[in-house]
């Protein structure tokens, strides 16, 4: 009784550790933006300088409009 | 009879300056018209570009050509100070064309992925996405 208490046990235990334990892979590739964020951080850093290129050189852009 | 030369100095050089002024302002007039034609436009790089299909004439492909070659100076001077790459640069330019923004309603513009836009009243321009609020 015992005895097959036991195994019908180890048998749970061993369905259980046969049961595949799906990892699916993501449909789309994993993106990595990390090189997006540098940038937009070195562009907001810039922002100042950028405005003051365009105030100082306006016969190069367009007029500002609202 | 000396300051009377002195004065026509004076008058011929404030006529050259004058001058000079005129053909700065007749190629922004070029530009402009052509920019309000959809001829050309600003894109997300910082720089003019041609609208693809539009009849560019030589002389229009070399003030843009132009124009873009005196940015290109800006923005290299500038990155090289604060230590950053010239298209980061640019992009920074670019960013501040497009929120500020320096494209007027009915002109063109190239998006971030390439493509050509109108602005309209309407409508929100399209801002690179590397751009901060």
């Amino acid at each position: 009784m015992r005895a097959a208490l036991l195994t019908s046990l180890g048998a749970a235990v061993l369905a259980a550790g046969c049961i595949p334990v799906q990892i699916q892979a993501p449909d789309e590739p994993i993106e990595i933006n990390l090189n997006v964020n540098i940038r937009q951080e070195v562009i907001v850093r810039l922002e100042r300088d950028a405005a003051e290129l365009l105030d100082q050189n306006s016969d190069l852009f367009g007029g500002t409009t609202p | 009879m000396k300051r009377r030369f002195v004065l026509a100095g004076i008058a011929a050089l404030g006529l050259a300056l004058s001058a000079t002024l005129a053909v700065a302002q007749a190629t922004d007039t070029v530009l402009a018209q052509a920019r309000a034609n959809g001829l050309i436009g600003e894109q997300a790089d910082g720089y003019l570009g041609f609208v693809p299909g539009a009849a560019i004439s030589a002389d229009l492909r070399g003030r843009v050509d132009q124009n873009n070659i005196q940015r290109r100076q800006l923005y290299t001077r500038r990155a090289t100070e604060r230590s950053v790459s010239v298209n980061e640069m640019a992009a920074a330019v670019a960013c501040e064309v497009f929120q500020r923004p320096r494209i007027a309603v009915g002109e063109r513009y190239r998006n971030e992925a390439g493509q050509w836009r109108q602005r309209t009243a309407g409508a929100d321009i399209d801002v690179p996405s590397f751009c901060g609020e």
